[in-house]
């Protein structure tokens, strides 16, 4: 018998395909991370260039809520506060949250675990992220520095985010851990101590609201857990994060496991240490400060030898860097040295005669801005640059805007973390002379000036991305890439 | 087919070079944290909180340190001694602290601590301060660190 297609009955449509209300497919919460990771980018970026325009011409104003007494609150601290939340909590967390639902199941060759679970970490902390950052302009900020200002209800959000991811996490790698690659190492280290930090950072705020604690207490545990999450999550993401997509990129085997484990054992030693050097207290033994200090001048020692090892990784192939289009191996590089550059400048920042000349002035956020925007977003935008092509299985658009990308990001931060830590040493050398405060200000205008115009152009790069991400969605040309755990689709690799 | 493309390695052994990068470096970070083993660490800083910021620690005081610190107090000292710090109100002149403490309260504490009594008056969380009735005067001591308040005092008697 023959069917005349076009007479099917109602019972011969297949039923449509219903969408469920969490996204559930493979390589969806990478993407969640990623495109969240973009958007806190562009705010984050717009923050900083405020918040270093605020220290050129300060302005502040407050007006009620007519809500419990509550008011808005705009000042430099507010805003350079969001900022730092925006990047770190925002952009760079989302970044490194993107990362690990990317590699793990290339790593390891199976689907990540409840997906959709994964889905609901990317809402939880993404919504609590957005909740602090508004209540940084509300409430009160009390002793606590930038990474541990929100309220204690919003750190339990966030915490929450950070146990389901790192639940999924390690409920995918298993005990495969183990004989996993050194990415996911970093990675698994990682994640536990960001979950340790905002679990311990909730565990304060909590104990605070209802019994108070000494306001001294506070900020130390504040200072150690703002180091420790630069160090520990953060710095821990991009050396798995490079580690991956270096080798990626090149199509070529890394050069050492045995310095890329090395690397990841001095690291995983001297990190938890670092956060002891900013507790600079009358009441806390000189000793143990300055095992703080040595310890992040040794941090140098994990970052020369992956260097090293990736640079080796990277032999013959350095075409990838200056043929057409830019690719994750140039923003790797860039990366690379950025991490040099950082933990040198962290290394020599930490030697006592530094910091007794400029702790506490532009300098620190001079630094801050070579390890953020330098190191760890170039880390996450080479990642961004391998992973969304494969996952959204579309081709960028062209090498012109990931060029303008890399270009803008590299100029603006090394021009704004320059200026910043130039400023900084005039800073503290007009303090040492006793200088007031507004003659320092007028001595350091200028370089606060140049900070700001390269920070916009860090601005910029964010706006660069968003673009340039909307334009691969919307009209990029087809690419097939394999996706882990289903049938290989193309012959391209991961 | 399952996709599992583990990232291979060229070499999975340590060269000396690494080995030895390693220990010289931790070396040399060992012999850095011997030689800073005693000391003590200034006052910390708590965010949010005011204050002059850091100045150059150790060292004799030194009146253009104190002439600063003085301006940038929190809160002013000009707000209650006046601009010129010569008194206002029932707030005493800040003129003459290198004859010695004009106010009543602060005779015996002048008597007892002839060298340093302006030092300790301006701290006020020390013991030897303690039960003196302040008059509104706010204590410095945790905004100020001991060479900084060396220099303040060192600024009012040069007035």
């Amino acid at each position: 018998m023959t069917v005349n297609p076009k007479k099917l009955r109602p019972y011969d449509v297949p039923p449509k395909r219903r969408r469920s209300l969490i996204p559930g497919g493979p390589d969806s919460a990478a993407t969640g991370f990623l495109v969240a990771a973009a958007v806190w980018l562009a705010l984050a970026t717009a923050l900083g260039a405020l918040a270093i325009g605020l220290r050129i011409i300060s302005f502040e104003f407050s007006f009620g809520l007519g809500l419990f007494d509550l008011s808005l609150e705009f000042n430099q601290r507010r805003v350079d506060y969001a900022f730092v939340n925006a990047t770190v909590y925002g952009w760079l967390t989302n970044a490194g949250f993107a990362a690990i639902a990317f590699m793990t199941p290339r790593l390891l060759g199976r689907r990540i675990v409840a997906e959709p679970v994964l889905n609901l970490g990317l809402a939880a902390w993404n919504l609590a992220l957005a909740g602090g950052i508004a209540a940084l302009y509300v409430f009160d900020l009390g002793p606590n520095a930038p990474l541990t200002a929100f309220p204690w209800l919003i750190d339990g959000g966030l915490a929450t985010g950070a146990l389901i991811v790192t639940g999924v996490f390690f409920a995918t790698a298993g005990v495969a851990l183990q004989s996993g690659y050194v990415s996911l190492w970093f990675a698994a280290v990682a994640l536990l101590s960001l979950l340790g930090l905002v679990s311990l950072n909730a565990a304060i705020g909590l104990f605070d609201f209802f019994i108070g604690l000494p306001e001294l207490m506070v900020a130390l545990a504040s200072a150690y857990i703002e180091r420790a999450v630069l160090v520990m999550w953060l710095l821990g993401m991009a050396y798995a994060t490079i580690h991956y997509v270096v080798p990626r990129a090149t199509g070529q085997p890394l050069a050492s496991a045995g310095i890329a484990m090395l690397s990841f054992l001095t690291w995983l030693v001297l990190a938890p240490f670092s956060g002891l050097g900013p507790l600079l207290e009358q009441s806390i033994p000189f000793a143990i400060t300055s095992l703080g200090a040595v310890a992040t001048m040794l941090l140098i020692v994990p970052a020369a030898l992956a260097v090293v090892n990736l640079v080796q990784t990277l032999q013959g192939r350095w075409t990838l860097l200056f043929g057409p289009g830019t690719g994750a191996a140039a923003f790797a590089v860039v990366a690379l040295a950025f991490l040099l550059a950082a933990s040198l400048l962290e290394a020599i920042g930490a030697l006592r005669s530094v910091h007794d000349l400029v702790g506490g002035t532009d300098w620190e956020r001079g630094a801050f801005l070579w390890a953020t925007y330098g190191t760890f977003t170039f880390g996450a935008f080479a990642l961004a640059e391998h992973a969304l092509p494969r996952i959204l299985r579309r081709a960028w658009g062209g090498g012109l805007l990931s060029g303008a990308q890399l270009w803008l990001a590299f100029v603006g931060v090394t021009i704004a973390g320059l200026a910043l830590m130039g400023g900084g040493m005039a800073e503290g050398s007009l303090l040492a002379e006793g200088t007031a405060a507004d003659a320092i200000d007028a001595g350091v205008i200028g370089y606060r000036a140049a900070a700001f115009l390269g920070f916009g152009l860090v601005a910029l790069a964010g706006l660069v991305m968003l673009v340039n991400l909307f334009l691969m969605y919307t009209s990029g040309e087809p690419a097939e890439y394999s996706v882990p755990g289903q049938a290989a689709t193309a012959a391209a690799g991961h | 087919m399952t996709v599992h493309t583990p990232i291979e390695t060229r070499s999975g052994g340590l060269p000396p070079w690494a080995i030895g990068l390693t220990l010289f470096v931790f070396l040399v970070g060992g012999v850095y944290l011997l030689s800073n083993l005693a000391g003590e660490n200034p006052p910390f800083a708590i965010p949010g909180a005011s204050g002059p910021g850091p100045v150059a620690s150790g060292g004799a005081p030194d009146p253009a340190v104190g002439e600063a610190l003085v301006a940038n107090a929190q809160p002013q000292c000009a707000g209650c001694h006046g601009a010129d710090l010569a008194g206002s109100g029932s707030f005493p002149s800040l003129l003459g602290v290198a004859d010695g403490p004009a106010s009543e309260n602060l005779q015996d504490l002048g008597t007892e601590h002839p060298d340093d009594w302006a030092q300790l008056w301006i701290d006020g969380t020390t013991p030897e301060t303690e039960g003196l009735d302040r008059g509104g005067m706010p204590q410095f001591g945790d905004q100020f660190t001991p060479e900084q308040l060396d220099s303040i005092v060192a600024y009012l008697k040069s007035l």
